[in-house]
């Protein structure tokens, strides 16, 4: 899964905080390539805009990144634990547990298989939940909170599972704008307390204001400071040529500066 | 209204089904929360080839049925694990194979035998202590996997991509439950039936999934509901006479449709759905009133319809007959009622025809608590043909063995012992001798000797109805070999559904060409290249009929006989007679209407002898 950075690579002794290194890295299933010329280094406690239309090859970085698929071609270093925040699926909304229970889920993975989850788990859990703002919903049933709140929960559960990494999968798909607003000063929290963030996106604006993006259409197309790596070319290459335009704002992506939001 | 609590079979099948309410409760939430409710079906019917082969090599049909079931679930983690395939084709795919597996074990390596049907169609009322006892082991276990592993299980049910990252993602823990299940379907057999094992285990779990909020309340509410509607079915069985698996699964299934209702169409709906249920439960109960019987008769049970008819012929009016099987109906498919068990529990005596026919009637009168002594009336028959498929060539292998013998079989005639040295089912006779008048007298006297002993005062009565019964028997007897002598020796060839007939054959010298089925029993399928050779040897002995039985489709003789241009006007009773007011209501007049179909057959429809077949 997570591989220790190599000594004898030197450039290792700068990325030491680095939590993902990637050098040339080609993935793919069954020997096909779907994501190549991968070439990034994403410091630990940064938050990563990724960018890229369906079938760019967003999913396949975020498997590879969690250990499911080995690179084809070069390397890729994981330094950190990893968790995802996945879209809930909708067969799983009448699933028979309470936000706690799924919260609790997160601490399997330190216990050995013979043991069950005890008081300490559940006061963990519950850590995690008052930390993303849930601790009065603890015994509410999961499948009746509302998105946003679901999509705190598995950062709950990432948060238990002591997790590095996180990694979200369109998390402000079907959120008002309470929700999306909470959720973003969320992801500035966890990064501001030393964790990783990767978010999976569409929205060109929002991604601008993380320190980091990565935009992907097959192959890398740029990576860098959202100011400087989101130009308008980028975007071209990234969608195909069609640039997905936010209303009233023509020069999207070109120079983001101003759009930044303090928080 | 509660009698029912007081009999041995009840109480058993009570404690078997409340203790199997705690692994179908449990592992069916399990089931129900990772989707694997196609799956616990396919292992119930994969455990078909598992019965086949422990009945076949001689070892515990539960083993058997574990085995195969073990298997199963490996063959589907293992092949839903490299391919990546849908769990589900997999499991389909699987299951067919067991299934194809199990048929030519039956049909082809072992010839099929009872014990297998038994247990397709297991049966809450003949329980016995293994059962009980496996149900319990599968309950320890379902209880310590839940206790130890039920988190996990929960995570990874609840979504399977994060479950690597929480720990819950190694495969051992799928294989332990898959394993599980096929323990607790194997356990649940024996009280429901491979076919029916689902609705134990599935349908309660699935009702309490369309309420339950939390996984504690699924499964504790699973296993009180598995308990409830296990014990509710299996009265409410004994008060309609329904078998009582199958009541479980209708009792469950509306339970089912109920709680979607109540949960789709909110509160309104739910009163109206409580009180159909209220409404639909009295008229049940209303409906099944008990029967007295009158006290001073002997009551006697008897297995199979000619043998009930022998028994009322030598009984008359001093005994209480109870006939387990019905007219018309295939012995080898038969599932007991609460009735048969119930009738079983207060008879004096119980016959039975013996062989596969009836292997059943010794689990019912073990598993009712009766004291009823139990009267195998082809123990001591004159005649007993040798069993097993390759009856065509008995006459030729007969001469060449050794008259070794089981103790008790007397021997006349040319009949010969059933043994066959190196033979799986060497041991085995031909069940149907009551084919043969010759037989059927040696049986009455028995069933004479039975009712004299249970019944002093009658003994005389019971003696003359005897022999004026083996009076008419013996003119029968004469008045079929005249009859059939009509037809020249060379034309005597015919083909039947399934070895039946041999004794019939053999006592009036008619050559069996073939049978469509090769073997005794109903439940093997013939092979292509069987039915090939078949109709070539049609074609060239220039045989004019095949024989349907009144209770086996008829579609296969029919087939065959489109093929080769033979006849199949005329059907045959062979293992059952007649219902009442139909030409083989007796065995006199069944005896009477098979001479005449065979007559009519062999002749072109130029010949009969009784007049019988219109």
């Amino acid at each position: 899964m997570s591989s220790k950075p190599d000594p004898r690579d030197d450039t290792a002794a700068s990325q030491g905080d680095a939590a993902v290194l990637a050098r040339h890295t080609e993935l793919g299933y069954a020997g096909q390539p779907v994501l190549s010329g991968l070439e990034f280094e994403i410091p630990t406690g940064t938050r990563v805009g990724v960018l890229g239309p369906n079938g760019g090859g967003k999913t396949t970085l975020f498997r590879a990144l969690l250990g499911e698929l080995t690179p084809l071609g070069g390397t890729l270093e994981v330094n950190s634990t990893t968790a995802t925040v996945a879209q809930t699926d909708r067969s799983r909304l009448d699933y028979p547990v309470s936000a706690l229970d799924v919260a609790v889920m997160g601490t399997l993975g330190r216990l050995p298989w013979w043991r069950r989850p005890g008081r300490r788990e559940r006061k963990r859990a519950l850590g995690a939940l008052e930390k993303v703002g849930l601790a009065d919903l603890a015994g509410s049933t999961f499948g009746d909170l509302s998105g946003g709140q679901r999509q705190r929960v598995l950062i709950a559960r990432a948060l238990t599972a002591d997790a590095e990494m996180l990694l979200m999968d369109e998390p402000f798909t079907g959120l008002d704008n309470k929700s999306e607003a909470r959720l973003e000063t969320l992801i500035d929290e966890l990064s501001s307390s030393g964790h990783t963030v990767l978010i999976a996106t569409h929205e060109v604006e929002q991604a601008s204001r993380w320190d980091l993006v990565l935009c992907l259409n097959k192959t890398q197309i740029s990576f860098g400071d959202p100011a400087v790596a989101l130009s308008k070319p980028v975007l071209e290459a990234t969608y195909g040529g069609h640039i997905v335009e936010i209303p009233g704002q023509p020069d999207l992506g070109v120079l983001p500066a101003h759009h930044h939001h303090d928080h | 209204m509660f009698e029912a609590f007081s009999l041995p079979f009840f109480q058993k099948g009570l404690i078997e089904i409340l203790i199997l309410a705690i692994p179908a409760g449990l592992i069916g939430s399990w089931v129900v929360l990772r989707s694997l409710a196609f799956f616990s079906h396919a292992i119930g019917t994969a455990s078909f080839p598992g019965l086949v082969l422990a009945d076949g090599i001689g070892f515990s049909p539960a083993l058997g049925a574990f085995g195969a079931a073990g298997f199963f679930a490996g063959l589907t983690a293992l092949l839903g694990r490299s391919r990546r395939a849908s769990n589900d084709s997999v499991t389909a795919l699987v299951l067919v194979g067991c299934l194809a597996f199990g048929v030519i074990l039956a049909s082809d390596v072992f010839g099929s035998t009872a014990s297998v049907d038994t247990l397709l169609f297991g049966s809450l009322l003949s329980i016995g202590t293994s059962d009980i006892l496996l149900a319990a082991a599968a309950a320890v276990l379902a209880v310590a996997t839940t206790v130890l592993l039920g988190h996990r299980w929960l995570a990874r049910g609840f979504d399977e991509t994060a479950a690597s990252r929480v720990g819950a993602g190694a495969a051992w823990l799928d294989a332990v439950l898959l394993l599980t299940v096929a323990v607790t379907v194997t356990a649940s057999l024996n009280a429901v039936g491979a076919l029916l094992v689902t609705v134990l285990i599935v349908v309660p779990a699935a009702t309490v999934r369309l309420f339950a909020q939390r996984i504690t309340t699924q499964l504790v509410a699973s296993v009180l509901l598995v308990a409830v509607l296990g014990s509710f079915g299996l009265w409410l069985s004994y008060q309609t006479d329904a078998p009582p698996g199958a009541t479980i699964a209708v009792v469950s299934g509306i339970t089912f449709g109920l709680a979607l209702g109540v949960r789709s169409l909110g509160r309104r709906g739910g009163r109206i759905a409580a009180a159909t249920a209220l409404v639909l439960g009295a008229g049940v109960i209303a409906g099944c009133g008990g029967s007295g019987s009158n006290g001073d008769q002997l009551k006697v049970v008897a297995t199979t319809t000619q043998v009930g008819d022998f028994v009322e012929q030598i009984g008359g009016d001093r005994v209480e007959v109870t006939t387990i099987l019905q007219p018309n109906t295939d012995p080898h498919d038969y599932e007991p009622r609460p009735s048969d068990v119930k009738a079983v529990a207060d008879a004096d005596l119980v016959f039975r025809s013996g062989g596969h026919l009836d292997e059943w009637a010794n689990d019912i009168v073990a598993d009712s608590g009766s004291g009823a002594e139990v009267v195998d009336l082809s123990s001591g028959l004159p005649v007993q043909l040798e069993g097993e498929e390759e009856h065509e060539h008995a006459h030729e292998e007969e001469a060449a063995h050794s008259s070794e013998s089981e103790a008790g079989h007397s021997h006349e005639g040319e009949a010969k012992p059933a043994e066959e040295e190196g033979h799986e089912h060497g041991d085995e006779v031909d069940p149907h001798w009551w084919h043969d008048p010759v037989n059927v007298i040696a049986a009455t006297k028995e069933i004479d000797t039975a009712l004299s002993e249970a019944s002093p005062d009658n003994a005389s009565y019971f003696s003359e109805r005897t022999a004026s019964f083996d009076k008419e028997a013996r003119e029968l007897d004469r008045q079929i070999a005249a009859c059939v002598k009509q037809v020249p020796a060379s034309e005597r060839k015919i083909v039947t559904d399934h070895d039946a007939f041999g004794y019939f054959t053999n006592r009036y010298e008619i050559e069996s060409v073939g049978t469509v089925i090769p073997a005794l029993t109903t439940q093997a399928e013939p092979s292509a290249g069987d039915l090939a050779d078949l109709e070539q040897t049609i074609k060239e002995e220039n045989v004019k009929a095949i024989f349907p039985e009144s209770s086996v489709s008829p579609a296969l003789a029919e087939a065959v006989a489109e093929d080769t241009g033979a006849s199949t006007s005329y059907t045959l009773y062979a293992d059952t007679l007649g219902p009442e007011g139909s030409n083989g209501e007796t065995w006199m007049s069944m005896m009477k209407a098979n001479t005449d179909s065979l007559m009519l057959g062999m002749t072109g429809g130029q010949t009969d002898c009784f007049g019988t077949v219109g």
